[in-house]
């Protein structure tokens, strides 16, 4: 069997599930038939990706289909290592999480058959979006993961709940229409310059055609990209939808939410920005992503301090997390770019798994107002330890995993002379520490309340957040070596370099790997 | 081969702690100080191991590159005379004081009576191996890494009892070190950006100017850990953790980080421009003369101790400084003053906090006529107050008197230099007459009310006070004669 159709596999599978469980009744059909097919649909996805990723990495060759239309490289692989992964992680968690709730009360039949067919279709959407090679199709698949996770952002119907997931709506779909303008722009130019004008739309031939193009155009092109783009991944200007929504869905959606989706928005942006470098050379693009990401890391960091809701918190902590990434590649070099795409990685688990953890919080006390939780570490030990872990590694403490796409982004920064940027930065990393020990000496110790029942959550609940623990440390620890082979590969996908060992042959990164080879575990800061 | 022993053994000095902070989280309270001791005892020994082996050994310094990304050195290990010594003192004061704690965590405890948790066992123990750490660390990005997980225990440990002013006093201390950590994070870029690599050794290839930044950025940090202006207001605060861990903070840890990673850089970057000298010295004039006078309020024994430390730590800059205007000899007084300065000072405090323990309280003016009611505490309390003053035959006069020799002997025909040193002295001066003063009150006489009804003290307290007090005496021999 050809490769290639395995892609369509792999984005028929959750389609699939969806389109069965939109059909089947949600009062008739017992809810352990939407489990069953949930599980089946998440896991095959692992399946199919893993072969996938590891295919276009051993053979070092991308790989497409349907005309060109669906395309996969080293650098969407990062991307579908992340949904895929974090998709199987959430998805187990949510099994749990959502029977607690129809348990509870909060939602019923309807809604949890709701959950998991717009579950599944949000995951057919953000692998549309990363497997996409037309940059129409990018931002149609943009817009769908909006509309998707409308529905599941609103899930609880309550009021607060109802109103942002219409911010999110309004916000989002306002923010990616000018996404829509720079695609146009870039179209439109690249159906003058391109011979065979059905081309202009994929990607890969915008990359090779962009040094022709014209110069003026490119610019407001790109910055209506990241602008519009951006709001999807949560930069400033257009970030404010994003702390209602993430905090007001379930948690497990605001694990991928947070964790995943906004991370594919920054792979749009990834590719506009090789399209940008490729035609302007790189000043232009990375004085954009530079200014966005260093007031998108402020203002974030300043309302992380200031929230008092805990999955509001967090949220905004992606806020600023983007804002780092989008940092990382305005500090360019292939040191930058690769910390760009390890802190997607990296914090795509950790925040994963904190929202994952303020669930079990919520199942546990009932509120995600830090004010009234309090001795987390009496109610529900591993909880609490698993949350310790979360945050620390959130503030970006070693060993744990966020701390070496930070020392990476430290050092690409100061090596590309923007020391400021840096100091800011690092300001900005001191109020971040600050509000989540906060957090900890707050919530996590102190007395818990009397009538609170001391006993910690279930297996299925704490197992997947277990996993993730694990990977933070295991990344923070000993990086593996397959990981650090797939961020490079794409490193020389953003940089247009043929070499795939971009990072081996840098004049200032060479030392690292002269060697030749990496081992695997060898990797260790 | 035998580098392979002393690798081996800095690694179970480091990681073994780690390992065991996890499990005991994991593990029943009641084996928690069990495990901590266990292993600290193991850790000690491994130092200690480490000492004998680079004694035995011809070579003056090892260096093993323990992880290596291609030809790049991230992680690695230097064995050298400073490292050795100090990673011996300092996890070996981590078990003394770990034995300590559990006499002191108790519900016989009259200031503070309550069970230890898990937390404070499984951090403390953490921060041993952290300890030893930064000191083996021959790389910038190594000291970071240590350097940041000191940080966290230090918060979990000095918002211990849980209140909203330990947990402001912990945050405190927290963020001012992480503003001054930025200082290291900016460092390893530079470094790297300069030289291509993170070896600490390379900063002697660096040009003048770029080396004057390095060191500058690395001061900052230093002086952000090692509580000097413009960072000291953590460490008054932090007075408000348990005794034992206060103990550890100012004698062998946290303040003394900076102090450790100073001396690493500063022996390996080769001919130092004048201009970091400068820099350091005026840095440690200025908070010398701050802290003297913040003395002379203090009621409250700790936060006293508090503001001696910073003075202390001011001396070790201070010959740091004149190391780099060409005196080895205040080099090595400094090396030697962290030494003896961890000993004494960790004593200190373990006597405030048996005279809390016993006697509910440790204000001075209620405490009079100790040395008839508890002999012990009250020899202690004289040992350290001395050796803290400086007075022969104790260790401190040892170590400061070789910073001021080698100060004046860089500074002489310097008049600037010189007056700084005179300053400093006249401030040793003063401070020795100011603990003579707060001895005679304490020491001698009828005991005061609180402390005639002292109770008795837990016996691995005074096992922890018999070594101390032996090493206060002898430390500085021990130091002056490795040091050579």
């Amino acid at each position: 069997m050809h490769v290639s159709l395995l892609m369509i596999f792999l984005l028929a599978t959750p389609l699939t599930a969806s389109l069965l469980m939109a059909v089947l009744p949600s009062r008739s059909v017992s809810t352990l038939v939407f489990e069953a097919l949930h599980a089946v649909s998440v896991l095959t996805i692992v399946l199919l990706a893993g072969y996938l990723i590891i295919t276009v990495l051993r053979g070092g060759e991308p790989i497409d289909t349907l005309g060109g239309w669906f395309y996969l490289d080293a650098l969407g692989s990062v991307f579908v290592f992340l949904i895929s992964a974090l998709g199987l992680l959430t998805g187990w968690f949510s099994l749990s999480y959502l029977r607690h709730d129809l348990k509870a009360g909060s939602i019923g039949a309807v809604q949890f058959k709701q959950y998991y067919t717009f579950f599944n279709l949000f995951l057919f959407t953000m692998l549309l979006v990363v497997l996409s090679n037309n940059i129409i199709m990018m931002w149609i698949s943009i817009e769908a993961t909006t509309i998707v996770t409308v529905f599941l952002v609103g899930s609880y119907q309550t009021k607060l709940a109802l109103e942002a997931a219409w911010k999110y709506i309004v916000v989002c779909t306002a923010g990616v229409a000018f996404g829509l303008y720079g695609t146009l722009l870039i179209y439109a130019n690249a159906a003058e310059v391109l011979l065979d004008p059905a081309q202009a739309v994929l990607w890969t031939s915008l990359v090779g055609a962009a040094p022709q193009f014209d110069a003026m155009l490119i610019q407001i092109a790109f910055v209506f990209a990241v602008v519009g783009f951006g709001t999807k991944a949560g930069l400033f200007p257009m970030h404010t939808w994003l702390p209602d929504a993430h905090s007001e869905a379930p948690s497990p959606v605001s694990a991928l939410l947070s964790g995943v989706l906004i991370k594919c928005a920054v792979l749009v942006i990834i590719r506009f920005y090789i399209i940008a470098v490729a035609a302007l050379g790189p000043a232009f693009p990375q004085l954009v992503m530079l200014i966005i990401g260093i007031i998108s890391v402020v203002i974030a960091s300043l309302a992380v301090f200031s929230s008092d809701d805990l999955k509001r918190k967090l949220a905004y902590s992606s806020v600023k997390n983007i804002g780092v990434v989008a940092l990382c590649l305005g500090f360019g070099g292939p040191l930058g770019i690769a910390a760009a795409l390890l802190h997607c990685v990296m914090h795509g688990f950790t925040k994963a798994l904190m929202f994952c953890i303020s669930g079990n919080i919520l199942m546990k006390y009932g509120t995600r107002s830090l004010k009234k939780i309090s001795g987390i570490v009496q109610v529900a030990p591993t909880t609490a330890v698993l949350m310790i872990i979360g945050l620390f590694a959130l503030s970006g403490f070693p060993p744990l995993a966020m701390f070496i796409p930070e020392v990476m982004a430290f050092v690409a920064g100061v090596s590309a002379g923007y020391v400021w940027i840096v100091v800011i930065l690092g300001l900005a990393l001191a109020l971040i520490i600050a509000a989540f020990m906060l957090v900890v000496s707050r919530s996590v110790f102190r007395k818990a309340p009397e009538q609170l029942q001391k006993k910690d959550l279930g297996f299925m609940i704490l197992a997947p957040e277990v996993i993730m623990v694990v990977v933070i440390v295991w990344f923070g620890v000993l990086m593996p070596g397959p990981l650090l082979k797939g961020v490079e590969s794409a490193t020389a996908i953003v940089m247009q370099q043929p070499d795939q060992n971009v990072l081996h042959n840098d004049p200032l990164l060479k030392d690292f790997f002269a060697a030749g080879e990496l081992s695997g575990s060898n990797v260790n800061e | 081969m035998s580098v392979f022993i002393l690798t081996t053994g800095a690694l179970i000095a480091i990681v073994l702690p780690l390992l065991t902070g996890l499990f005991i989280v994991m593990c029943p309270q009641k084996a928690a100080r069990v495990l901590a001791i266990v292993a600290g005892v193991i850790a000690t020994a491994a130092t200690l191991i480490i000492w004998c082996g680079l004694a035995a050994s011809p070579e003056e310094a090892l260096r093993v590159s323990l992880v290596t990304i291609g030809k790049v050195e991230v992680i690695g290990f230097v064995f050298d005379r400073i490292s050795v010594m100090l990673a011996a003192c300092f996890v070996g004061i981590g078990l003394l004081i770990t034995i300590y704690t559990v006499g002191y965590l108790n519900e016989g405890n009259r200031e503070h009576p309550d069970l230890p948790r898990r937390r404070f066992f499984a951090a403390f123990i953490v921060f041993i191996g952290a300890m030893a750490g930064i000191v083996y660390s021959s790389t910038l990005v190594g000291m970071l890494v240590f350097f940041e997980v000191t940080g966290i225990c230090s918060w979990l440990l000095i918002g211990y009892y849980g209140n909203e002013n330990s947990e402001r006093s912990a945050l405190k201390a927290l963020i001012l070190t992480q503003i001054g950590a930025l200082g290291l994070f900016i460092a390893v870029g530079y470094l790297f950006a300069a030289a291509g690599t993170f070896e600490v050794s390379a900063i002697a290839s660096l040009s003048d100017f770029n080396k004057a930044v390095l060191l500058i950025l690395i001061l900052i940090a230093a002086w952000a850990k090692s509580a000097q202006l413009p960072f000291y207001m953590w460490l008054p605060s932090a007075m408000v953790a348990p005794t034992p861990v206060s103990a550890y903070l100012h004698g062998a840890s946290m303040v003394k980080v900076g102090v450790a990673v100073m001396a690493r850089v500063l022996a390996e970057a080769g001919a130092i421009p004048e201009v970091v000298g400068w820099v350091i010295v005026v840095g440690a004039l200025a908070t010398l003369l701050f802290s003297f006078f913040m003395y002379l309020p203090q009621k409250d024994m700790k936060r006293l101790l508090a503001f001696s430390t910073i003075s202390q730590i001011s001396y070790m800059f201070l010959g740091f400084g004149f190391f780099v205007f060409g005196s080895d000899l205040a080099f090595e007084g400094s090396v030697m003053h962290i030494f003896n300065h961890a000993f004494a000072k960790t004593l200190f405090f373990l006597i405030a906090g048996a005279f809390s323990y016993t006697m509910g309280t440790r204000m001075f003016p209620r405490l009079r006529g100790v040395l008839r009611k508890q002999p012990l505490l009250g020899v202690g309390f004289a040992v350290a107050a001395l050796a803290i003053a400086g007075a022969p035959p104790l260790n401190g006069f040892f170590s400061k008197f070789a910073i001021f020799a080698g100060s004046f002997e860089a500074a002489s025909g310097n008049w600037l230099l010189l007056a700084i040193v005179v300053v400093a002295l006249i401030e040793t001066v003063a401070c020795f007459a100011w603990f003579l003063k707060w001895i005679g009150w304490v020491l001698p006489g009828e005991p005061s009310d609180e402390v005639a009804a002292a109770a008795p003290l837990p016996k691995t307290m005074g096992f922890v006070f018999v070594v101390l007090i032996i090493f206060t005496v002898v430390s500085s021999f021990i130091a002056a004669a490795w040091l050579g």
